[in-house]
């Protein structure tokens, strides 16, 4: 009989699953030797751990075989950031963005930088470009809202803090921007009342930030730190074709952080990539559990139970994916769609397409109304719809072959 | 390659690194001579004080967070003395002799006696904040400690003793976490009231460790409860009374650190600003009787810049633009930028830490005691920032950086600008040690601005200032007659041809200190001052004219002249 060993405590269980974090960096690295995906995993994986000259050192490694991992750069000046290092970061930024011109938030950052240093003027030139790549960067926004606060351009920055809050109504620090810009305005009541709404929204943070904090358990984000690790590995081996490997490393993250989307995305993927629909299903339901006020989950449920020939499943999906994104198309066309499929419900296909059209006026909503308006014996309406379809997306093989049905059924 | 478009700069980004370096390159090389010049002299001063922080691997928070020192003439022979609070025994650390507090007398020729025995002010408390003041108005120079536990409060007798007034003066304020002190006269009445600022509500019981990493780490600020602070009103017979909720101080809770007393808004009475941990500072603005509106938020010191709450540490007040208004400098805790607060004239600041460089060299370190002082005497004012991280194992979970570092010197440029000159600083800058606590004055009466450093669990740092500018200075020291007899809360003027200077006398500032009740003004090239107005708190103004430079001043109120 076996002795009976002791649970380990917390602080091994810790440094057990670090080490099988750095076990499997160095068996990928050990698999894929020379690939700077590898060395940027494990570069990664130091920096999570603290260990952020080794970190540095694998980065640059990988540099020396790939010098257009934009990524790696971009780390690197985030990582010279924490160190108040902003010439550095601006240096390492322009990098990224030399490989990448169009990366999303690479601009702010920089922008950030720029004005940890002193560089307003330049900050808000850069910041302004990032509005044009990220139009829904609110950080941007008040990250310029900031600048010319400093510039003591103060219309422009209540503008900006604005258009911050615009786009994240709980944006708690573009409304202490505009109580200053108020304030130095003069108008103590706007002032005072921007203030107010700061307050209210700081104190809720507070609150969720001590619920966290009771909560918090070190071995809990060690967890959730492993899982990234174990996400990285397994994508690495699902792209060089080990399927079998990374679907049990990306379980094994699954098991770890539960509540990590990605890793389900990522299975998911390897389903599909490995024609295993209805194993994709159960994961795109796992992440519909996680977020089910996420719309884009519901979409792809029903397009799979579809594929499945799970109708009724796939009808609940797109409702719900209705009363989610009422204002966009997708789910009033897929619904569309399903009802053609399936033969049934034309009339109501028929409406549903029109309101996805009215919505949004593209090739595929026009090919479904096409469709609709042929099985509902509409060929006047059948034949120029189905033509704006195509001359909208010429490339698409399905919309021509429509076009001849309905031709000859005309 | 030019890899941006010219929309971006209007030049390529390879120029634009080529900029930023010959930038860099510029700011070093314009202070490589070292216009301000500090040399470690710890050695020669005798000095054998050890700081401990009573830790044996518990991580109470408290330890993390002491101490503080004073720097001030105990004995009135014109040189100032060392007072250095230190930690105590926590639950589960024994020590052979208690670790107590200790004074160093100033024997000049930079040798220091330790006197602590002689003087009776060897507290074996757990000290974290000092003050220092004339409570009883005898003309000597008495100290307030603030410890965690009960608080104490030493009477100078005179002659070179102290007695532990503590229980009839009634400023024990029962078993807390202490944190910065202050004496100043709220309600203009001549004599000293106290304010005793509290870090939170710990207790052994609620005590926790986090982890980082899987790391152990001090917990944080939050994870305990929040305190107010208190205020004692003087009641002129040598007894105080606790008036924290009639002064409407109590109201509001918070995890106080630094502190200092200042005249923010220039209408003749002391407020009170205290920097709180990972919270919204407080500034007590006083309506000149002794209650206190907390306007911090509105007034724009609550939070930085960008509206975050920094884990503050210390705070001091000072004109660093030379604008006629008292700005403060606070530091912070690690990848935060210490900040500089311009003071617009108007109640009302302004975050001007990045457009100034006032942050430069602060954002890797936790920052503590600090002070905006002119080292080089050229008229304006340099900053001095004490770092050390206060998590003493940081290497282990960012072996980029250690919990023993180098301070940080920031000049002024004279153009509302600082450059970090700490590597051109001289071997005193070159100190790697965890550093809490630091105080500013002159110690060896030469004329310029001499620093002591307390280090977390080390010996303490001396250093000397040796910057090689022949500038020069005035200091002043304040007699009372009427008001409290050090002119704690007098707002001093001095004007010099072009140049006009202000500075207040403060008890309790920087990291839980105290220090500088001689101002200090640098004066470049001008060998002549003008006009001197001091205005007293609760008392009136007196005016001196065409005063030499170079001396250290004492004006007495009422006298309208110097002596």
């Amino acid at each position: 009989m076996l002795p009976v060993r002791e649970p380990l405590s917390t602080k091994q269980e810790i440094v057990a699953l670090k080490n099988e974090e750095m076990e499997l960096a160095e068996q990928l690295m050990r698999d894929f030797p020379g690939r700077d995906d590898s060395l940027v995993i494990m570069g990664n994986l130091c920096y999570r751990h603290g260990n952020v000259i080794k970190a540095l050192e694998f980065w640059n490694k990988a540099l020396e075989i790939n010098p257009k991992r934009s990524d790696v750069y971009r780390s690197m000046a985030l990582s010279s950031m924490k160190k108040g290092k902003f010439a550095d970061a601006v240096a390492q930024f322009l990098k990224a963005l030399e490989i990448e011109p169009q990366l999303p938030d690479v601009y702010s950052n920089m922008g950030h930088a720029l004005m940890m240093s002193g560089q307003t003027k330049e900050a808000i030139k850069v910041l302004e470009k990032e509005i044009q790549i990220s139009p829904n960067s609110g950080f941007a926004y008040f990250l310029l809202g900031q600048a010319y606060l400093q510039q003591k351009e103060y219309e422009k920055a209540k503008e900006n803090y604005e258009a911050a809050i615009k786009i994240n109504p709980g944006y708690t620090n573009a409304y202490y921007g505009i109580a200053s810009v108020y304030a130095k305005l003069g108008n103590r009541d706007k002032a005072k009342e921007y203030s107010e709404n700061f307050k209210k929204l700081k104190a809720e943070e507070r609150k969720s930030l001590k619920g966290r904090k009771i909560k918090y358990d070190d071995f809990v984000e060690t967890q959730k730190s492993a899982a990234i690790t174990y996400i990285n590995v397994g994508q690495a081996y699902r792209e060089n074709g080990k399927l079998v490997k990374a679907e049990e490393l990306l379980k094994q993250a699954a098991g770890l952080d539960p509540e990590n989307i990605v890793c389900f995305l990522e299975l998911a993927t390897l389903y599909q990539v490995s024609k295993q629909p209805s194993k994709a299903l159960q994961m795109y339901k796992k992440i519909r559990d996680i977020q089910p006020e996420s719309a884009v989950s519901y979409l792809v449920i029903g397009i799979l139970s579809s594929h499945l020939k799970r109708y009724d499943d796939s009808e609940e999906a797109f409702r719900k994916l209705i009363t989610l994104a009422p204002q966009k198309s997708d789910g009033y066309r897929e619904l569309a769609r399903l009802y053609l499929k399936t033969g049934q419900k034309f009339p109501q296909a028929r409406q549903l397409a029109e309101k996805a059209l009215a919505l949004e006026a593209n090739a595929p909503n026009y090919f479904v109304l096409s469709w609709a308006c042929y099985a509902n014996g509409d060929i006047t309406n059948a034949l120029p719809t189905v033509k704006r379809a195509i001359e909208l997306d010429p490339g698409n093989q399905q919309y021509p072959r429509l076009y001849k049905q309905i031709q000859r059924g005309y | 390659m030019i890899f941006m478009d010219d929309r971006v700069f209007g030049l390529s980004a390879g120029r634009l690194i080529v900029d930023v370096l010959a930038l860099l390159c510029i700011s070093a090389c314009a202070y490589a001579d070292g216009a301000i010049v500090f040399s470690d002299i710890t050695k020669e001063t005798g000095i054998t004080f050890i700081h401990t922080d009573g830790s044996s691997g518990q991580r109470y928070i408290i330890e993390s967070v002491s101490s503080g020192l004073a720097l001030f003439d105990y004995d009135g022979d014109s040189d100032v003395d060392i007072y250095f609070l230190n930690g105590a025994p926590l639950k589960g650390t024994k020590f052979d002799k208690a670790p107590i507090n200790e004074l160093y007398r100033n024997e000049g020729g930079w040798r220091f006696t330790n006197v602590t025995e002689q003087a009776g002010v060897g507290d074996t408390g757990f000290g974290l904040g000092v003050a220092v003041g004339d409570y009883d108005n005898d003309g000597d120079l008495d100290i307030y400690v603030n410890n965690y536990g009960p608080n104490v409060l030493y009477r100078n007798n005179g002659d070179e003793t102290f007695t532990n007034v503590t229980s009839e003066a009634g400023v024990a304020n029962g078993h807390k976490v202490g944190a910065a002190t202050h004496f100043l006269d709220m309600d203009k009445d001549g004599d000293l009231d106290l304010f005793v600022a509290n870090y939170l509500d710990f207790t052994y019981e609620n005590h926790m460790i986090r982890t980082s990493k899987g790391i152990p780490k001090y917990a944080g600020p939050m994870d305990f409860p929040p305190m107010p602070n208190n205020l004692f009103r003087n009641n002129g017979d040598g007894t105080f009374t606790d008036v924290s909720v009639e002064s409407g101080v109590a109201e509001h809770k918070g995890w106080g650190m630094g502190g200092v007393c200042a005249d923010f808004d220039n209408d003749g009475d002391t407020d009170v600003y205290i920097a709180n941990d990972v919270y919204a500072n407080f500034l007590f603005e006083n309506d000149g009787t002794g209650k206190f509106d907390e306007i911090g938020l509105i007034a724009g010191l609550a939070y930085d810049l960008h509206g975050d709450d920094q884990g503050s540490m210390g705070v001091d007040s000072g004109d660093y633009d030379n604008d006629g208004w008292l700005d403060f400098y606070q530091t912070s805790y690690a990848e935060e930028l210490a900040a500089l607060y311009r003071n617009l004239g108007d109640s009302m600041f302004e975050d001007v830490t990045m457009v100034t460089g006032a942050g430069a060299g602060t954002m890797e370190y936790v920052t503590w005691g600090n002070s905006m002082v002119d080292f080089d005497n050229d008229g304006d004012r340099d900053i001095f920032v004490a770092c050390g991280h206060l998590q003493d194992n940081i290497e282990f979970y960012n072996n980029t950086t250690t919990s023993f570092v180098q301070n940080t010197l920031l000049m002024n440029t004279g153009d509302g600008k600082f450059v970090d000159v700490s590597d051109q600083g001289g071997n005193g800058m070159k100190v790697k040690l965890r550093s809490r606590a630091a105080g500013f004055d002159d110690l060896d009466n030469d004329g310029d601005v001499d620093v002591v450093i307390l280090n977390s669990r080390r010996e303490p740092t001396v250093l000397r200032n040796d910057s090689p500018a022949k500038n020069h200075w005035l200091q002043v020291h304040l007699k009372g007659v009427k008001t409290n007899r050090d002119g704690i809360g007098a707002r001093v003027k001095v004007v010099s041809g072009d140049l006009t200077l202000i500075d207040e006398v403060h008890s309790g500032r920087g990291y839980q200190s105290h220090y500088g009740m001689r101002l200090h003004f640098g004066l470049g090239n001008r060998d002549k001052i003008d006009r001197i107005e001091v205005r007293w708190i609760g008392g009136g103004i007196d005016i001196l004219k065409d005063v030499e430079v170079d001396q250290l001043l004492t004006i007495t109120e009422g006298s309208g002249h110097a002596q």
